[in-house]
């Protein structure tokens, strides 16, 4: 029996295949923590077991953006733009791309952290996931925003998520800047090549935030229609 | 005028039995998309689904069928071309509802979506244009169920848009859901017992020869709006919130008082399909049973008799049940996006602009209908997605259905005609 009219009109629901891909996003970043204290441990073994984790878990992500993707016909009517849609998915995804980058150089320098800067590295990188872990909140929201047909109260509640995750993306670069001002004083005594990549890798670190605020900024464009 | 002495008896038998299998066609195949949106919202099962419908599909024939089949039954043909061979009016329906029958099975056969009310008019005009003459059309008539295929689902899809908006703003977008829920839907409740009492008191008892003046039919209409409604709030108040439920998704509690809400607008689309589409099929045989009960007289002012209407929804009941509930039961899993809020909304919509359209006589599609009204729900954001592909389907099976039934009933008719006499 062929499919009836009424049954081709509906397509298959982007939204939680969309949530699938942002959690297993964060999942990845999540790794990252462990890894910087096994990397500020010279924990080679570990790290490099992370690594793989994160690099597993990015290809997963990868798989499911390409699924995601091919399953959107430019014929389906939805709420928000197809074009919206898909861009924040390549945002979502480039989450889980840089936090692999991070992870591949830092290992593949062996890079150990000076102790000076090692707590507020790892301030950073919890706050970068707390800022994934806010977008992905507001990602989590979808369903209630189709359900209420993107009406203005849930619109609210998903506005204040995305603003806090706004202000961890700010605290993210407050940190930053921390490390930056610790790590200048500290040049002189340091290989010059380690310190290029300190800097290179704090500046992926702050990426990871900057990102997952791109998410919530996407999705309010999303929103707006 | 001595064909139909020497062999109304046959033709009249043979209308009944093309008429019986027609209306077969419509409860297996057309049904299923009318009850799809409401098997598909999780709201009914299958089982109750096909108790609503044949329940409602009869009724809605019996009750409220008539202005469509004195359209399909005297309205695209001039009738007054045909005073002096009747018997080619008699031979011309034949065919048609053949034609129409055949198409149906071919094509649903072969998983193309068409139209019953296409095939069946595509299938008068096509007879009486070619087999009779092009002045025996009444193209003005023709014209105006035409737009009416296109008026339709753009109307439903308006009235859904509208719809939606409303349950948004009263019910789903608000701080309490759920209180709102149980206490606008009553109103709703009464709006679908309303409308759909109102065009019938109007428009359909008079076929069944009770007729009411104007005061008594709004008085009997609000009357069943109220009745639908208490009942209606009996069954929701039994339904309780539970917090648990609504953890990993804030609406779950409110979108089973929807549920209610959506067995009610099942039963209105199962009257209104009835309504509307068992004129495909008894509309010829009305026509035939005019013709041959008149001795032959066309135009005389016989009455539809109500057997008539049993038949088609008799036969619309028996195709439901012995092959209708496999196609409901292939309601798919795309579908299950449509909540029952959506389904409540877009439902209610094709419903009541399918009922208008039947009071005024126009066949129209009611599986159509129904995707106007699931897109107007889309319109107003509502659906997650749609694919619009449909639309291009919908536009090629007009393309295709209204050709094919013309061109079944051309060659249904010289065969009737050379088997019977000219």
């Amino acid at each position: 029996m062929a499919k009836s009219i009424i049954d081709g009109l509906f397509g298959r629901s982007p939204i939680s295949p969309l949530q699938q891909h942002m959690s297993h996003v964060h999942s990845c970043i999540g790794e990252l923590s462990g890894f910087m204290v096994a990397i500020h441990a010279q924990n080679w073994d570990e790290a490099e077991r992370i690594k793989s984790v994160i690099g597993t878990k990015e290809g997963e992500a990868d798989k499911l953006k390409k699924k995601l993707r091919l399953s959107l016909p430019s014929t389906f009517m939805m709420p928000f733009s197809r074009r919206d849609l898909l861009d924040l998915l390549l945002i979502q995804d480039s989450i889980a791309n840089v936090t692999k980058d991070v992870s591949g150089l830092m290992i593949n320098r062996k890079m150990t952290l000076p102790d000076e800067i090692f707590e507020d590295i790892i301030e950073l990188t919890n706050v970068c996931i707390q800022t994934s872990e806010m977008a992905l909140k507001a990602v989590n929201e979808l369903d209630e925003l189709l359900e209420t047909a993107f009406g203005n109260r849930e619109r609210k509640v998903v506005g204040s998520i995305i603003s806090k995750v706004n202000d961890l993306e700010s605290e993210s670069d407050k940190i930053q800047h921390t490390i930056r001002t610790k790590l200048f004083p500290l040049e002189a005594t340091l290989p010059p090549v380690d310190v290029m990549f300190y800097y290179r890798a704090v500046e992926w670190l702050g990426e990871l935030a900057d990102s997952a605020q791109k998410v919530g900024s996407r999705l309010e464009v999303l929103l707006a229609k | 005028m001595e064909i139909i002495a020497n062999y109304g008896d046959i033709l009249l038998v043979l209308a009944v039995v093309f008429g019986l299998f027609m209306a077969w066609g419509v409860g297996a195949n057309d049904v299923a998309n009318a009850m799809g949106t409401s098997v598909g919202s999780g709201a009914i099962t299958i089982k109750q689904a096909i108790i609503i419908a044949v329940i409602f599909e009869f009724a809605g024939a019996v009750l409220a069928g008539g202005e469509v089949t004195a359209t399909i039954r005297k309205g695209i043909l001039d009738a007054a071309l045909f005073t002096d061979s009747p018997h080619l009016l008699v031979y011309g329906m034949l065919a048609s509802l053949l034609a129409a029958g055949m198409w149906l099975m071919i094509a649903s056969s072969l998983g193309w979506p068409v139209s019953t009310t296409h095939s069946i008019v595509g299938a008068i005009v096509g007879f009486g244009a070619v087999g009779v003459g092009v002045d025996a059309v009444a193209w003005g008539k023709v014209g105006s169920i035409a737009m009416s295929w296109i008026v339709s689902p753009i109307l439903a899809g308006s009235l859904a848009f509208v719809l939606f908006r409303s349950l948004q703003s009263l019910i789903i977008d608000t701080k309490n859901p759920f209180d709102n829920a149980k206490k606008y839907v009553p109103f709703y409740m009464f709006l679908v017992g309303f409308v759909i009492s109102l065009v019938t008191i109007f428009k359909g008892l008079k076929h069944v020869g009770l007729t009411f003046d104007l005061g008594t039919s709004y008085m009997l209409a609000i009357g069943f709006g109220v009745l639908v409604a208490l009942v209606g709030t009996i069954i929701i108040r039994r339904i309780q919130l539970d917090p648990n439920e609504n953890e990993d998704f804030h609406f779950t509690s409110m979108e089973r008082i929807f549920g209610v809400l959506m067995i009610i607008t099942a039963a209105a689309m199962a009257f209104a399909h009835g309504s509307n589409d068992v004129a495909n099929a008894i509309g010829p045989l009305a026509a035939i049973y005019g013709v041959i009960e008149s001795g032959g007289l066309i135009g005389s002012k016989s009455v539809l008799p109500v057997w008539v209407l049993l038949v088609g929804g008799g036969g619309i009941v028996f195709g439901l049940v012995t092959y209708g509930h496999k196609v409901i039961a292939t309601v798919g899993t795309g579908i299950t996006q449509l909540t029952p809020s959506r389904g409540f909304a877009a439902t209610l919509a094709a419903a009541a602009t399918v009922v208008i359209a039947s009071g005024t006589g126009l066949p129209v599609s009611t599986t159509q209908v129904l995707v106007g009204a699931v897109l107007g729900v889309g319109l107003a954001r509502g659906m997650a997605a749609l694919d619009t592909r449909m639309i291009n389907k919908i536009f090629l099976s007009w393309l295709v259905t209204l050709p094919a039934g013309a061109l079944m009933s051309i060659i249904f008719f010289f065969m009737l005609k050379g088997m019977f006499g000219a």
